[in-house]
This record gives structure tokens, C-alpha cells and sequence, in this order.
């Protein structure tokens, strides 16, 4: 029996592959199991090829898994457009369409055996029991079922829900294609136990939902009253969550005319007084960035999501990667800082889309959210949040003395200004783009500048002393080390478990904060490691570029870093922290000998 | 909305000494919105005053209101974001031609469809003067400049016609050659609930060309009441906005004798209807349970 299965399923669009996944997440989620769901398409809208992995486990999952347990192809062409993002190996039980006529000894997977292979007539099952080559993706459900032990009752019961509304034959043909399925399943066993072990958690209250869902609902729970975008891949869901709930709260939301208009009303509504917010995928990004520039000397609060696929350009638009942390960080004109942090799984998006409003809020300053596609589209199961743990930051208003003779860009010994908004009496001001002085107007003055400059950069620095936006886990005075953020962070907190497992001293840095760079945060963590690996899905290894450039990195920490849409395996990251191991034992070797 | 109470033009000129050229037809456009203002009565701090960049883009740090000098075309944006986030605020917004009708001329055709209460003001002088001296979208075809040495080779836009097309329910054209008129109609903009836009023909001293002075620009001015022209005929006022730079029309080329709800009041009643029995904000993630 399995604690954790990792499925991979390939069809055409229109296959429902991707719907039998979520509707095999959720019944396993109604059953207790915790799960992760990605999914990956070509970039056609119809009929390309689409995928989806769904991880399941009886304890909480840290990404979607590497190797998969079992392969699911409809046909064997679109299957193999996902390469490593479908890793079989020898641990696999690969499952196949029987009409592709591929004998089960000659697929099409070079160099790999997996543990059982089995075509499955599935269309014909479909089309015998359902009357309709449609149901492949119900036979598929119940041919999982009846292998893994995974679903049963609970995903008809999700299906029926789902096509009660259409007919009730539907939901018949339905339920005569999953039992066959599951019946197929009873008379071919297979050779290994795959089932998987009960959940002890069944019955508790579970959420269930994306990292774009999830952005949009903890903006509308940090106060967020405006949203100004325009639809990109892959971050247009949080638009569209926000125009079925924003109205509710009082707030508006306004689909542009462009990226720049977007984020440009973003920025009025943050000038009105309300909190703000627009997201995009680097193309926006490279859009929005004049009005960035706008928001920092103008001092105005705002939260810009960057939901990051391969780029440049159009790149690779529904695939994920970490390759905008430069533009994040540095697409900027003139001398500026703007906090850029990282969510690392659906859960923890909640957490840092509040944090990026409270630190937008509390220090004036726009700040990017960098999501990736991986995390935006991937479902996930969680256990409940306690809202009422987070704290809600507003924006300094100023007080009726400092309405008495108001300056909006006052220096202050935090470089924080209290900020008025129009509509507030003795407030008034002029924003500007231009450089001001204290009252706000223009000024061309070279040390007034220097002034400004200083405050507007120096009243981020107690960012850097915040700990809780790193995440430290293993043995603190470890000589081996990972670094990652991001989607690959999930993958490193499960490799790094493995290689504890397998007796190696290592410990994981996951920064949430990954600008301005936390100097000091990062010199105590390096202050032990000889060996170490900075993970990240960027050909450039733009992390390792960005602490190269800000602090004196250990001599043994290396780069793993590639292009997206190769994900990372946490057996690999083991395996380079292995070989690491036995570099630092050599080099130890080597300079012990002259002594001896 | 706050009571209003009597205010006078003075009460909306700020501190700040305008930096314009001496003779510059922005002062009279300046004059002209603290006379319109006054006239309405909103007090200063419930204006929200937006511009882009460009000379004419100065214009809201030489009021009162709460103003916001944004960056080069994208004074719509940020003033509908203004607008939206709070509807009770007398939201202007102003710039150059080339502000509004190069670098930023796709947003207004946006702003008009979506007919959002703002007054936009345009200060029209055919070239861009800050830079000094260059080709703008209003330049007349043929015109020499630093960056058109030969002659332009561009037809001019003519802001008119264009915000006409687009279906905005206020368009009129003013000019420092009438300072009370321009006042006037400011403030019949401001007064019209939807977009409206207003074009000033307002000459710079230093780059434009002798035609477009103050004494140009009388000799091929009319006034709109004169001629007889009907506000409410749209036709009509295309008609006659066709001819932008060979005639100066002065006053209301077309006033939406029916104006149609703005977005800012339906987003309101919107706000009104879904609020009933939402869920609390700290309970959102409700919407994520399944059972």
C-alpha cells in the first residue's frame, strides 16, 4: 500500500483529461487525502495537447511530485510533448489507450522500463458502456479507482453533480463507464500493491483552490478596493475573481484598455485613498514599469502581481519559470527600491498577498507579488486558515495637527509621510512625478534629490531585518545548503527531507523576501556552508546573480538553475547534494594530506 | 458630497508661480478653471485635478484641488482609477495634444465609451514646447520644425472629430481669445454628467507659428451660438468640427441632450445590489470549502 501517488495524464484538448484530474483531486480531497493538481497545455485554446499530474498523499504535499507512479496516455504523440514534466521511470505503471495499437513492449519511452505497462481500450469501453467515445476521461476515473483505491463513490458523486444539471442519462452513461473501468481494473491486477492507505484526515474541513484564487481572495481580505488589469496568461483569474467579488466589498475593478492603463488606474485609486492592485504575467510587467516608477517617488501604496511564464516575449505563455526576478527587481528607471516577494504554494499565497499589502501600505511603495504559472494555476487541498491570525495594515494618515500646515513628503525619522487623499479637508497636495520637496512641489535641486532619494530608499530597511519572510529548515551550522523560492521552494523542502533521510547535513533557505536583498539574512545563513546549491527555473540563474551582487557568497555554492518547463525532481537535487558531499570530502582529503 | 458654500476663483490658485513663457494661452486656461470652479463651488480638496507631462501638464500645481502630474499620456488612466475608487470627487483632467492624442491617444476613445464622469482639457498648440520645438499630432501637414526640417509629411488629428466619432456626450472647443466664454464653457463641461472633453486652442508664444497667435486665431475664430449651431445635433457638429484648423470654432460643438448613466453611478448601484448578504471579508476563503 502507497502513502502518496503521483499521476500524469496526457490527451488532446476536448479528452477531459484535465477534468478528470480536478474531478479526481476533489473526490480525493472529500476523502481526506491532501493533493496538488498542475496543469500544462500547449498553447492552443482547442485541440493542442493538455496535461495534467495529480499528486495525492495522506500527509500535506509539497509540490507536484517528480517521478510519476502512473502514467495515464490517451495517445502517445501528446503524451510525449510533455517530456520531463511527465517523467516516467522504473517505478512507473504506465496506463494506455489500446486503440493507438501500440504493443504494450514497444512504447514509445526510450530508455526507461517501467514496472508495468497496460493498454486499456478505453475509447472502446467508453463507447460500448456510455454510448460515446466522451466518457475515455470517466473510464480513466474508474480504472484509477479500481487500481489505487482512489475516488469510488466520491468522484461520481462530483461527476453526477456536475451533469445533473445537463441530464440525468449523462450521469447514467457516466456512472456505466466509471464501473467499467473499475471492473477492467478488478480482473487485470497489478503486479505491485498500489493502493493507497485511508486518509486519517477524512471528514475534516478541507479548501480547495489555485494560487490565482487565492491572490485575489487574500486582496479582498487585506482591504484591497480596486483592481485595474488586463487579461495575460497566466494571471487573468484574478481579474476575473475580482470582477464575481470585489463589488461586494465595495470595491470596483476594471478590465483596461491596456497593461499601462491598468496599473495606471491602479495607481489613481491608491491616490483616492484606496488600497490597489493589478497583475500580469513579463510582457505586462515590461508595460507597467514607467508607472512603477511613478508609484515610488510618488509614494503611493500598490500590490502588481507577476504571474511569471517562459519568457522572453510570448516565450513559452503556459508553462512556468522564474525568469522576471531581474526585470522584478531592477526594471526600473532612476535610483529605486521595490520589495519583490514570493509565494510558494497556494497556502502560503494567502500569507504573502497580505504581506504585500501591509508592506505596500505601511511604507508608501509599490511592491510585486512574483507568482509563477506553476502556483497560479495549480489546485491545491489546504486545512482551513485562521484569518484572524493576520494582522491588516493601513496607510499612515495624518493627524489634525499635521493637517494644521500638511506636507505630504514630510522627512520623519521612520522617512514614513503621513498621506492624505483627496476628499481630505486641509490635506491637499500635489503628487508628482517630477522630484518635490516636502510640500510636494517641483523642484529641480540637485540636493533635494539626494534628500528625497535617501528617504524614499532608506524607509525599506527594516524590511531586511525581517526574519519571518525566510524560511530556515535543518541544522543550522549544516555545511551543505539549498537555496529556492518560488514553485521550486516545494521542491526542496521534499528533497530536502530525502537527503535528511539519507544522513546528510543540510539545510533549505526559502526567501519570501526576495528584494531588497536581506544581507545580513543570508551572510549568517552562508556562515556555515561549504557546499551548497541555489535552485531556481532560470536559464540566466538571475538569483544567484542578484546574491552575487549584493554580498560575498560561500566559494562552494553552486548554480542549479534552467530554463521552465523542465522541472526540477527532488531525487536530482539529492543527488547533486550527494555529489557535493563527496566534493567537500575530497577537498578535505586533499588539504589534510601535506600534513600527515 | 459635502454642502456647497460660496468660493471664489482666487480660492483655487495655489501658491506655485506658473513656470510658463510670459503670453503663454495656458494662463488663460489656468483663469479660466478657477472661474469654472468657483462657479460650481466644490471646495478645493474634494477636486482631484490630473494631468500628464508637457507644459500644459504644470496646470494642477497651480490649483488648490488635489492634483497629481503624472507621466507622459496617462493622465486618463489614473484619473478614471481616481474616479472609480471614489465616484463623490470633481475629477479633471488635463494635458497637451501630444499628451492626449499621440503618446496617450489610446485611452481617450476608452474613456469615452465607457463614459466616465470626467472633464478632460485639452491644451491644444500644435506643438510640443517643453521639448522644444518638435512635431505634434496637431501639427499642420507641411509644417517645418527641429524634428521636420523638410516639412511635415503627416496629416494632423483632429481632436474634434475624433472624441466626436467616439460617441462622447460633451465636446466644445475654447480659446484664451474669450476668457469668460472658456470659463463658461469649463464649467458647462464639468456641469455635464458623463466624459466630456474640451479642446483650447492655446497658442505657444515661443515655438507655434504666427497663425496660431492670439491675433491669428481671432481672425479665423466663430462662435458656435452665432452661427446658429445646435449642441444637440451630433451630425451637425461634425460637420463643422471637420473644419479644425482652417476655422476656430468657439463653444459647444455637441452636449448629449439625453445623457446615458455614467459608469462611475452603474459601478455604484452595482456595489449596492451584490453587497446584500456577502460573506464578511474575513470569511472569503469560505468560498473555497468543499465538503
Amino acid at each position: 500500500m502507497r502513502k502518496d501517488l503521483v499521476f500524469g495524464m496526457a490527451g488532446s484538448g476536448g479528452d477531459g483529461i484535465v477534468s478528470a484530474g480536478d474531478s479526481l483531486l476533489q473526490a480525493a480531497s472529500a476523502e481526506g487525502y491532501h493533493g496538488v493538481m498542475t496543469k500544462s497545455f500547449g498553447s492552443q485554446i482547442r485541440g493542442g495537447e493538455s496535461s495534467c499530474r495529480v499528486r495525492i498523499s495522506t500527509d500535506h504535499v509539497l509540490n507536484p511530485g517528480g517521478n510519476l507512479d502512473v502514467a495515464v496516455a490517451l495517445n502517445w504523440e501528446d503524451f510525449l510533448k510533455f517530456g520531463a514534466e511527465l517523467p516516467v521511470a522504473g517505478t512507473t505503471v504506465v496506463i494506455y489507450e489500446a486503440a493507438t495499437g501500440v504493443p504494450e513492449n514497444q512504447i514509445p519511452l526510450v530508455g526507461v522500463t517501467p514496472l508495468q505497462v497496460i493498454a486499456v481500450p478505453i475509447a472502446a469501453m467508453a463507447k460500448e458502456h456510455a454510448g460515446t467515445e466522451r466518457a475515455k476521461n470517466t473510464v480513466v476515473l474508474g480504472l484509477i479507482a479500481g487500481w489505487f483505491g482512489i475516488g469510488g463513490e466520491a468522484v461520481m458523486k462530483g461527476i453526477s453533480k456536475k451533469l445533473a444539471k445537463k441530464s440525468m442519462e449523462l450521469v447514467e452513461a457516466n456512472q456505466k463507464a466509471f464501473d467499467a473501468g473499475v471492473t477492467f481494473a478488478k480482473e487485470h491486477p497489478l503486479k505491485a500493491d498500489m493502493t493507497v492507505v485511508p486518509s486519517a484526515s477524512k471528514g475534516k474541513v478541507k479548501l480547495l483552490t489555485d494560487g490565482n484564487d487565492m491572490c485575489a481572495a487574500a486582496a479582498i481580505f487585506a482591504g484591497c478596493q480596486f483592481f485595474g488589469g488586463y487579461p495575460i496568461t497566466p494571471s487573468t483569474e484574478i481579474m476575473q475573481f475580482f470582477t464575481n467579488h470585489v463589488w461586494k466589498y465595495g470595491g470596483a475593478v476594471l478590465q483596461a484598455e491596456d497593461e499601462i492603463a491598468g496599473i495606471g488606474s491602479a495607481v489613481g485609486a491608491s491616490f483616492a485613498g484606496k488600497k490597489a492592485m493589478t497583475a500580469t504575467s513579463g510582457p505586462g510587467l515590461s508595460l507597467k514599469s514607467e508607472m512603477m516608477g511613478l508609484a515610488s517617488i510618488a509614494e503611493l501604496p500598490l500590490v502588481i502581481v507577476d504571474v511569471q511564464r517562459g519568457g522572453p516575449s510570448t516565450g513559452l505563455p503556459t508553462k512556468t519559470e522564474q525568469s522576471d526576478l531581474f526585470a522584478a527587481a531592477f526594471s526600473a528607471h532612476g535610483d529605486v527600491i521595490r520589495p519583490v516577494l514570493a509565494p510558494t504554494s497556494v497556502a502560503d499565497t494567502f500569507r504573502t498577498t497580505v504581506e504585500a499589502f501591509n508592506i505596500a501600505e505601511y511604507y508608501q511603495t509599490p511592491v510585486i507579488i512574483l507568482s509563477d504559472q506553476e502556483i497560479a494555476s495549480r489546485k491545491e487541498t489546504l486545512d482551513p486558515i485562521d484569518t484572524s491570525q493576520f494582522k491588516i495594515l493601513n496607510r499612515l494618515q495624518p493627524s489634525g495637527a499635521d493637517l494644521q500646515d500638511y506636507k505630504r513628503f514630510k522627512q520623519t525619522e521612520s522617512h514614513i509621510s503621513p498621506i492624505s487623499h483627496p476628499g481630505m479637508q486641509g490635506g491637499t497636495y500635489l503628487a508628482s512625478g517630477i522630484e518635490h520637496v516636502e510640500s510636494g512641489a517641483p523642484t529641480n535641486s540637485g540636493s533635494v534629490h539626494q534628500r528625497m532619494n535617501d528617504k524614499r530608499i532608506k524607509k525599506l530597511d527594516p524590511l531586511k531585518e525581517r526574519k519571518d519572510l525566510f524560511e530556515i529548515t535543518g541544522n543550522p551550522d549544516a555545511p551543505l545548503a539549498l537555496v529556492a523560492w518560488g514553485s521550486v521552494a516545494g521542491v526542496c523542502r521534499e528533497a530536502l527531507q530525502m537527503a535528511q533521510a539519507e544522513g546528510l547535513d543540510v539545510k533549505l533557505m526559502v526567501p519570501y523576501l526576495l528584494y531588497p536583498v536581506a544581507e545580513q539574512t543570508y551572510t549568517d545563513f552562508f556562515a556555515s556552508v561549504q557546499k551548497g546549491l541555489v535552485v531556481e527555473q532560470s536559464h540566466l540563474a538571475q538569483t544567484f546573480k542578484v546574491l552575487r551582487m549584493h554580498l560575498d557568497l560561500p566559494k562552494g555554492l553552486q548554480s542549479l538553475a534552467r530554463s521552465g518547463a523542465n522541472p526540477f525532481l527532488p531525487g536530482e537535487i539529492v543527488a547533486a547534494l550527494h555529489h557535493l558531499l563527496s566534493e567537500l570530502q575530497r577537498s578535505h582529503e586533499g588539504k589534510l594530506q601535506p600534513q600527515e | 458630497m459635502s454642502a456647497t458654500c460660496e468660493f471664489q476663483a482666487k480660492d483655487y490658485k495655489s501658491d506655485l508661480k506658473p513656470i510658463w513663457c510670459p503670453g503663454c494661452g495656458d494662463y488663460s486656461v489656468v483663469q479660466g478653471i478657477y472661474r469654472a470652479l468657483a462657479a460650481i463651488g466644490r471646495p478645493p480638496h474634494e477636486v482631484a485635478f490630473i494631468s500628464g507631462i508637457g507644459c500644459s501638464s504644470r496646470i494642477p500645481g497651480y490649483t488648490t484641488a488635489y492634483g497629481f502630474n503624472t507621466v507622459h499620456g496617462r493622465a486618463l488612466p489614473i484619473a478614471q482609477g481616481i474616479k472609480l475608487a471614489n465616484p463623490d470627487l470633481l475629477v479633471l483632467a488635463a494635458g497637451g495634444d501630444g499628451d492626449g492624442f499621440s503618446i496617450g491617444g489610446g485611452h481617450i476613445a476608452h474613456l469615452i465609451r465607457r463614459n466616465i464622469d470626467i472633464t478632460y482639457i485639452v491644451m491644444d498648440n500644435q506643438i510640443y514646447g517643453l521639448t522644444k520645438g518638435q512635431l505634434s499630432p496637431t501639427s499642420q501637414k507641411g509644417r517645418t520644425t527641429c524634428t521636420s526640417p523638410y516639412g511635415s509629411l503627416e496629416n494632423p488629428v483632429n481632436p474634434l472629430l475624433y472624441t466626436l466619432a467616439y460617441g462622447a456626450g460633451f465636446v466644445a472647443q475654447a480659446s484664451p481669445t474669450d476668457l469668460a466664454g472658456m470659463a463658461a464653457i469649463i464649467e458647462e463641461a464639468i456641469r455635464y454628467p458623463g466624459f466630456a472633453f474640451v479642446n483650447v486652442q492655446s497658442p505657444c508664444v515661443t515655438y507655434g507659428e504666427e497663425a496660431q497667435q492670439i491675433k491669428g486665431l481671432k481672425a479665423i475664430s466663430a462662435s458656435l451660438k452665432e452661427l446658429g449651431h445646435d449642441p444637440a445635433d451630433r451630425l451637425a457638429a461634425m460637420d463643422l468640427a471637420q473644419h479644425y484648423g482652417e476655422k476656430m470654432h468657439l463653444g459647444v460643438f455637441y452636449r448629449n441632450p439625453e445623457p446615458p448613466p455614467t459608469y462611475d453611478a452603474l459601478i455604484r448601484e452595482r456595489q449596492v445590489q451584490l453587497s446584500q448578504g456577502a460573506l464578511p471579508k474575513e470569511r472569503i476563503l469560505d468560498l473555497f470549502i468543499k465538503k
